[in-house]
């Protein structure tokens, strides 16, 4: 089978999928068909090197590195180097301080803006987990860490979200009781 | 198991992916501590609202065309592939050569799976799924409505497939269509849960069945549930915990226990 019909049989499919993370990634509807073009064009060329029958991880692989080397040309100011002791770092920043609490009040009135105000580290793992469905082991796979590390980074993940304002904003039965 | 131990994992047994002997002690832990159970509750509260007001976005019609047109452009100039920087020569590609390469595609695709599996039941369904999903002909007959879609698959078939109404659970029912399974005309049902299709085979007795109750073939799920009359295979990307409580409860006849 040529490339071309192998990417589309086994990544084609996956097209919404690919998307669906890009755009959360980029955050923006243009650079997410950016993109997941260049990732097209990157599976396209290296599909012949994918063993084992899951393409929508090696797909969603593909969409992920292409995404960071887009972040590193277009916005290198965002490119934080993925040990955990950075991530964690960029994860503490993010924890509001009253005036941003008071700000982001303001701003966000939705949980998909919460999502989106995470770090991207975080970010990618609850989407892949709670929109894409996948399994620790098929995000590990993805994000290339460990399976222990995409337990926590989920947890931290849940917790940043479960702290953000909009959960107080609006209904707010998950935010936590005490803080 | 102490609340510190519990704090560690209980994200990971809430998501079903601690192991046997922590969701054992987990449990017991739960039972046993408020405080815990309720970030339990917390978590589980959480991924509802998440499940239910955040977006999975679909890829725009766009650039489906353009990756369509680039698998063609691909074709074509093979065996030279395409070069990394040469994006516009293939953005310009448009619809058409879109159309085009799709039907190729499912022409290629199906006849080489067809050639190489073609005594994999599963298998088979999974390529109807995306034959049907990238073709946009996924429904046949449009409808939220089982007094509706029943009847009209029943009209073209030698057997009266049961519709289930499963809104309650969170499905939504789309419409259905006739497609081919083990080379015979089959009722097919689309039902739709938070952005994921689920594509529902409805087979009398005379269809073959795969072997296992789940199977994920090219990142996409199968369940299959034996029902009183009617075996039941739904395929879809939605992941295989609530694809097969869904098979499961359809065959059971549409109630959840």
């Amino acid at each position: 089978m040529s490339d071309a019909s192998r990417f589309a049989e086994l990544c084609l499919p996956h097209l919404d999928s690919a998307y669906n993370l890009a755009r959360w990634l980029t955050r923006d509807t243009q650079d997410a068909q950016d993109v997941v073009q260049d990732a097209c064009v990157r599976a396209l060329k290296y599909v012949g090197s994918l063993h084992g029958n899951d393409g929508r991880a090696w797909f969603l692989t593909v969409v992920r590195n292409a995404f960071y080397d887009w972040l590193a040309r277009n916005r290198p100011a965002e490119v934080v180097h993925d040990d955990n002791v950075t991530v964690d770092a960029a994860a503490d920043l993010a924890t509001p301080g009253p005036e941003q609490v008071a700000l982001r009040n303001a701003e966000l009135r939705v949980l998909g803006d919460a999502l989106a105000a995470l770090p991207a580290q975080y970010r990618e793992v609850l989407v892949l987990r709670e929109l894409e469905e996948l399994s620790y082991k098929q995000i590990a796979s993805i994000v290339d860490i460990p399976i222990g590390t995409v337990m926590s980074r989920l947890a931290r993940a849940r917790g940043m979200l479960q702290r953000s304002p909009v959960l107080y904003a609006i209904g707010g039965q998950t935010a936590r009781s005490a803080p | 198991m102490n609340c510190n131990d519990t704090a560690m994992l209980i994200s990971a047994y809430a998501d079903g992916e601690a192991d046997r002997r922590q969701t054992t002690s987990i449990r017991q832990h739960l039972a046993a501590c408020p405080r815990c159970a309720a970030k339990h509750d917390e978590l589980a509260a959480l991924r509802a609202r998440i499940r239910a007001e955040v977006p999975r976005y679909a890829a725009p019609p766009s650039l489906r065309a353009s990756v369509l047109a680039s698998i063609d452009a691909a074709k074509r100039s093979e065996p030279t592939r395409i070069r990394l920087g040469d994006r516009w020569r293939w953005l310009t590609g448009g619809a058409l050569a879109g159309c085009a390469a799709t039907v190729l595609a499912w022409f290629v695709g199906t006849a080489v799976i067809a050639y190489q599996e073609n005594h994999d039941i599963a298998v088979e369904a999974v390529t109807s799924h995306v034959r049907a999903t990238l073709g946009n002909h996924l429904i046949q007959v449009a409808s939220s409505n089982q007094h509706t879609v029943k009847p009209w698959l029943s009209a073209r078939l030698d057997y009266s497939p049961p519709v289930h109404d499963m809104e309650k659970e969170g499905f939504t029912l789309l419409g259905g269509r006739i497609d081919y399974l083990d080379q015979r005309a089959v009722a097919t049902l689309v039902y739709r849960i938070r952005d994921h299709t689920i594509d529902v085979f409805v087979c009398p007795r005379a269809v073959r069945m795969p072997p296992s109750a789940m199977r994920t073939i090219r990142g996409i799920n199968v369940a299959h549930a034996s029902g009183a009359q009617m075996d039941w295979l739904a395929v879809s990307d939605v992941s295989p915990d609530v694809l097969s409580s869904f098979v499961d409860s359809l065959a059971r006849g549409g109630s959840t226990q």
